[in-house]
């Protein structure tokens, strides 16, 4: 980088707005798919945790240590059987979304109050359907927090599967830092953090209009 | 919007838990029959297995032996989901789904039954005038409402499809006791019109008495007596009735009974103070309508007529005519028809009588 060289040249990212959109396009399907395919995951486990709870243990442990390794050191792990892919990109960024989901969906469920459930069963609900139409709508605004959280993560991580090859906002950075070039560096981080920040509204209005009764006092 | 009761037989039921720490909920050998149409409440102390005897009969506990019949057919046999829509289920906490309004909670069993929206949404809207809940509250969620609006939303949803039998678990315990009293006439009120069985679980004897046709006394998981109100009240069966129905038990017994119950003694009566001839004791002034103005004493009739004597109606039970004397302080209620019209007097005598005789 030079003396006279401006922290950010606009004329630099006026002449690469095709590329803008095609990381930023990127880094949002690497986070949706992530979360969507960590939610199943973790929801199914979940279940698993709320019928036979002795499994809820072991799952959060391992969940656990999949959260603690870090991100570099597990793609490291995934590239001698998965190489520079896609699929391993998105198995670090599954695995690190497992975690949170998981205990919010089943801390979400199992605050449910239990009248409501014992009512439900007392009125000729079965059982799926106290799941889905008494304990699942009731557990919403705390399994929403907990996709807020694992969504936010997500977006940050998804900067370092540039470093396998798979694009997202990460490529500028990594660009701006091989380059000792200063205006990508900071248009990927400016436009993760302007991801994060959107997604997490985005989350919080849909959780608002989903759950009325929830701010009915 | 009749509903016909159904008959409840419990026969030589059991209900043993495996582990100690259960074991106060047990049920040791029931057997209990209720007539269509009755309210049979199950009352005894905490841990005397009646919450457990409730939830047998729609197997939100399965027993461990036994039978019990709904209408002469054993329904541990059948389907324990499509029996639990058939019978209206109210709990203490009520149980509404705080995330759906009050007409969606109400439209719960219409609505798993599979009944057409027009149906569900009128049946909805008689249900609500049904318990006295306003219009307007159907919109709103249960966190909007006060306890006691709540609780009548738990039996407007209990009764949506008209159960031959309700199972009422302490419905009125969590509600402050103007409250209860309110919901509890209602109640009576409901169970009139509309005349289905109903099984209700309390710890409070007076609740007891006053909603029961019959009252099943439990102890240690075992029935102790089962007999109406005013029999328990009269014949307790042992020492542990006796003391659970407490020594004021006469005193809870004139609450059974009510004025027009009574022989009413007819006071001598005069229409102008200035027809009243000298003379000792007291005549009632009524006006040209026979409504009462007041006592006249004949030795000194210059005072006036004293209108200190309580007026009371058939209706009104004698516990209150009691309370009512013993508030002014006289011997004597004045018994009047819905017009204010004297029928008759009764004196603090005939409730000491009354007492004596039937205790």
């Amino acid at each position: 980088m030079s003396a006279d060289e401006p922290l950010v040249r606009w004329d630099w990212i006026a002449g690469h707005l095709d590329e803008v959109a095609l990381r930023v396009g990127e880094h949002l399907l690497l986070t949706v798919v992530a979360v969507s395919v960590g939610f199943v995951i973790a929801f199914a486990i979940a279940l698993a945790s709320l019928r036979w709870p002795r499994a809820y243990g072991p799952a959060t442990w391992a969940a656990g240590i999949l959260y603690t390794i870090p991100s570099l050191a597990l793609f490291a792990l995934l590239i001698p059987f998965t190489g520079l892919t896609l699929l391993t990109a998105e198995i670090g960024l599954v695995g690190y979304t497992l975690l949170i989901l998981l205990r919010n969906i089943v801390a979400g469920i199992r605050a449910v109050p239990a009248d409501a459930t014992e009512a439900a069963a007392g009125m000729g609900y079965t059982g799926a359907q106290t799941l889905w139409r008494v304990q699942l709508p009731l557990a919403l605004p705390v399994i929403v927090a907990g996709i807020r959280v694992a969504t936010i993560t997500t977006i940050g991580l998804v900067t370092v599967t540039a470093l396998i090859g798979q694009g997202g906002l990460g490529y500028f950075i990594l660009l701006g830092i091989q380059r000792f070039f200063s205006t990508p560096l900071l248009l990927g981080a400016f436009l993760s953090v302007a991801l994060a920040i959107a997604a997490d509204a985005l989350l919080v209005l849909a959780q608002r209009a989903l759950t009325p009764w929830a701010r009915a006092r | 919007m009749t509903t016909r009761g159904a008959t409840v037989e419990f026969r030589d039921v059991t209900k043993r838990y495996a582990r100690a720490a259960d074991a106060s909920r047990a049920v040791n050998g029931l057997s209990l029959t209720v007539g269509a149409g009755e309210i049979c409440v199950l009352v005894g102390p905490s841990g005397c297995g009646k919450t457990t005897t409730l939830k047998m009969a729609n197997r939100l506990i399965e027993p461990t032996s036994g039978e019990i019949l709904i209408d002469g057919r054993n329904v541990l046999s059948g389907d324990p989901v499509a029996l639990r829509r058939r019978i209206g289920y109210v709990i203490q906490q009520v149980g509404l789904f705080p995330h759906r309004t009050i007409a969606e909670n109400v439209a719960t069993v219409p609505e798993l039954l599979g009944w057409p929206a027009a149906r569900v949404r009128d049946r909805v809207g008689e249900l609500m005038e049904l318990v006295g809940l306003d219009p307007s509250y159907a919109g709103r969620y249960p966190a909007q409402l006060s306890g006691g609006e709540r609780q009548r939303a738990g039996v407007a949803r209990a009764l949506a499809a008209e159960p031959p039998l309700m199972l009422m678990d302490e419905p009125f315990g969590a509600v402050d006791p103007i409250v209860r009293e309110r919901l509890q006439d209602e109640f009576l009120r409901i169970h009139r019109a509309l005349g289905m069985t109903v099984l209700f679980v309390t710890h409070d004897i007076d609740e007891a008495i006053k909603m029961g046709d019959r009252v099943a006394v439990m102890r240690a998981g075992a029935l102790v007596q089962y007999a109406p109100p005013a029999e328990l009240l009269t014949r307790p069966a042992d020492e542990f009735v006796a003391r659970f129905v407490g020594a004021d038990r006469g005193l809870k017994r004139l609450a059974l009974i009510s004025c027009g119950e009574l022989t009413l003694r007819e006071p001598p009566t005069a229409r102008a103070a200035d027809t009243i001839a000298r003379g000792v004791g007291f005549v009632l002034l009524v006006d040209g309508e026979r409504r009462p103005v007041g006592w006249v004493n004949r030795a000194r009739p210059e005072l006036g007529a004293d209108p200190s004597s309580p007026l009371v109606t058939r209706e009104t039970r004698v516990k209150d005519a009691l309370s009512a004397l013993l508030a002014a302080g006289v011997a004597t209620a004045l018994v009047v028809d819905e017009d204010r019209r004297l029928l008759g007097t009764i004196a603090l005598d005939d409730i000491t009588h009354l007492l004596a005789e039937r205790a």
